[in-house]
């Protein structure tokens, strides 16, 4: 009995354990590993251990305008996201009374997603173009003069086009822990002589904060990992820190590529575990 | 532990001169949506300092009452008045009541002593002056040791403990209880039931305690107002409601009761009598005679049947008494409970105290007559239709 027993846990986890190693470990490792092979022009990757690619990566300038611009935006992002994810989340967990009507709504958040991010980017362009509709509207009610050129191709356009495709991100975790708030927590602030804005600050954020953390965390990954967006939305003008990924890819220098992305990876990896070390996320998921 | 909630609050609560807790409901009605009312034309006072229970089945429109004098609904109609000044309109904040919430509502992120605090930090008191006064007022309730704790880990006990010290804090004329014993174990509910009884002795102000355990109201309450669907049946002492229940309804839910109904039957030289239709016949108090043919119930206390062997034989059951076969009997400590099928919807229960008992013991499938005397019919202000609910749980603890 006991013999049977004991390897059966490990044969429970091994469907699991071979699936992360094949398509996480491995290709981490894989990419790891390639960071420190050697590139010549024109030979080639020559297996090696080297950290010529490191430091060919950490002294470019453009490598520290790329990182810094996307830190700028990924910090935009995340404050826009998360006043514009809250207040979405609050509204539909405090003031919408039926559930049915808070499920429909929150629906209606996803309806963009039915749909690919290539289609919703070229989208915005006849909206925010020189000739688009904005502009159209503005032109001819007489508001400007000449069409607004920041518009588009802008740093404008790349964070409004990084709020509209995050901003969900945002609203689900934050919806799932205020609708798990008990209401009578927010009668008993009422019966204190709260504010509405009182309640919020000492009763609806803080218990709402595994969910900002969470939403904090998509956003954070997938902004500092975007590099179709910006390239779209800026017209090429700006750039992130995949851009230079990009870029290294298409002249088949895969060992500063992987430099790159190893690096990329420790840097929300700092990020995650400061947000972790913020909000005890896995102890509020069981509370 | 009642001795330090008491000098505990000694202090703490009491403001030198205090306002009036004077509760009015004139013509309250609560609906939440067209023509179905959670309440319905309310007339009450309950008097300053008083503890009054209101007590009814889950759905009968108690606890909207509660929160409408707390604030957190508004009335449909009709007039709320505290202290003499009408409290409509104004915020639960500023009424001079605060609410114990039923799941005691603690905030699990803060510790117990900023959960007792918040009502101060709202009013804008400074932090270590509030936590001066939350620590001063946790040291009453011999809760200090665990200020720091979270309130998922304290006992539900501890956890009611807090939260009245947290609705106290603010020294409120009216402390409002949202069945605040029913999260909590048998023997943890009668300590804090003598605990909040002792509480407001001592404090003076009006307490209203929502609850659907008769044992609870009884116990508690200087006025218990009795509802159902809506509508107050009676209002009343506790004894008052015991003894004479206004209605078969009241009779029933209170338990300790029979209900039995006839038409009256008036004849010149007698009391007025009442024949079931079953042909028992019950003598009633000369007055206030019912007028002849009008269909009556009436109440008996189950203490006050007496039990003897009857044989059926030949002998008519005489006035004032029912027979029937005993169900059951249960020993009860001071008394036995044993109940009677006398062919009615509802059994007929003597309570028979063990001495009597003793001297004549009767058992399942005896045939008995039950008796009682005049004096003690009851006669309830309308008749029985047979609909009134049935007793939710015995008075028997």
């Amino acid at each position: 009995m006991s013999g049977k027993s004991s390897w059966i846990p490990y044969l429970q986890v091994t469907p699991l354990v071979l699936v992360l190693l094949l398509f996480f470990v491995v290709p981490i490792a894989l990419v790891v590993i390639v960071s420190f092979f050697r590139y010549q022009m024109l030979t080639g990757l020559t297996p090696a251990f080297t950290f010529a690619s490191y430091l060919d990566f950490l002294s470019n300038p453009t490598t520290w305008w790329l990182y810094f611009s996307t830190l700028k935006f990924t910090l935009i992002v995340l404050v826009l996201t998360f006043v514009i994810g809250f207040w979405i989340a609050y509204f539909l967990v405090f003031h919408v009374r039926s559930l049915i009507i808070a499920m429909g709504l929150f629906l209606v958040c996803t309806v963009p997603f039915w749909t690919s991010d290539i289609i919703r980017m070229i989208a915005w362009r006849p909206v925010l173009g020189r000739e688009g509709l904005i502009n159209d509207a503005l032109v001819s009610s007489g508001v400007v003069s000449h069409p607004l050129s920041w518009l588009l191709y802008s740093n404008f356009s790349v964070i409004l086009a990084y709020v509209y495709l995050d901003t969900l991100f945002m609203i689900v975790p934050i919806f799932n822990s205020m609708a798990r708030i008990d209401r009578a927590l927010l009668e008993v602030a009422v019966d204190a002589g709260a504010s509405r804005w009182a309640a919020i600050r000492d009763i609806v954020l803080p218990l709402s904060k595994t969910g900002i953390a969470l939403g904090a965390l998509f956003v954070v990954t997938l902004v500092m990992g975007d590099f179709f967006v910006i390239n779209v939305m800026s017209g090429g003008l700006a750039g992130s820190a995949m851009t230079g990924m990009a870029n290294d890819l298409q002249v088949l220098n895969y060992p500063r590529a992987a430099a790159n992305a190893v690096i990329l990876l420790v840097i929300v990896l700092l990020i995650a575990s400061g947000i972790f070390r913020l909000v005890d996320v896995r102890r509020e998921l069981v509370r | 532990m009642t001795e330090t909630l008491l000098t505990a609050t000694r202090t703490a609560a009491r403001p030198a001169a205090r306002a009036s807790g004077e509760i009015r409901l004139i013509d309250v009605t609560k609906s939440f949506s067209p023509g179905s009312y959670a309440v319905r034309e309310i007339n009450l006072t309950i008097p300053d300092g008083c503890y009054c229970c209101l007590l009814g089945p889950s759905g009968c429109g108690k606890t909207t009452i509660l929160r409408m004098i707390a604030g957190h609904e508004t009335p449909t109609a009709g007039e709320i008045s505290i202290g003499g000044h009408s409290v409509l309109g104004l915020p639960p904040g500023r009424r001079g009541t605060a609410m114990m919430f039923q799941s005691y509502a603690l905030f699990p992120h803060l510790s117990v002593l900023d959960n007792v605090a918040f009502y101060l930090k709202m009013r804008g008191i400074r932090r270590d002056e509030r936590r001066r006064q939350a620590r001063a007022m946790l040291e009453r309730v011999q809760l200090d040791h665990l200020r720091d704790r979270m309130p998922a880990q304290l006992s539900g006990g501890q956890q009611q403990r807090v939260a009245l010290a947290r609705s106290l804090i603010t020294n409120p004329r009216v402390l409002l209880l949202d069945e605040p014993l029913s999260a909590l174990d048998e023997f943890l509910r009668l300590r804090m039931r003598g605990e909040l009884k002792s509480l407001q002795t001592e404090l003076g102000i009006t307490f209203v305690h929502v609850t659907h355990t008769q044992p609870e109201a009884i116990a508690l309450a200087d006025l218990v107002v009795v509802m159902e669907t809506g509508q107050i049946e009676q209002a009343a002492s506790a004894a008052a409601i015991f003894d004479r229940p206004a209605t078969p309804y009241v009779a029933r839910f209170m338990g300790g009761q029979n209900v039995l109904t006839g038409r009256v039957m008036q004849l010149a030289d007698a009391r007025p009598r009442l024949e079931s239709s079953e042909g028992w016949i019950f003598e009633l108090p000369a007055a206030p005679a019912p007028p002849a043919g009008a269909t009556v119930s009436v109440a008996i206390r189950r203490d006050r049947v007496a039990l003897s062997r009857h044989d059926s034989r030949g002998n008519s059951v005489p006035p004032n008494a029912i027979a029937g076969s005993v169900e059951a009997t249960e020993y009860q400590g001071s008394y036995f409970k044993v109940t009677l099928n006398v062919g009615m919807k509802h059994a007929f229960v003597a309570n028979v105290s063990d001495t009597a008992f003793a001297a004549e013991p009767v058992a399942a499938g005896d045939v008995v007559l039950a008796s009682w005397r005049a004096e003690h019919v009851h006669v309830l202000s309308r008749p029985d239709l047979g609909d009134a609910g049935v007793p939710y749980l015995d008075t028997t603890e």
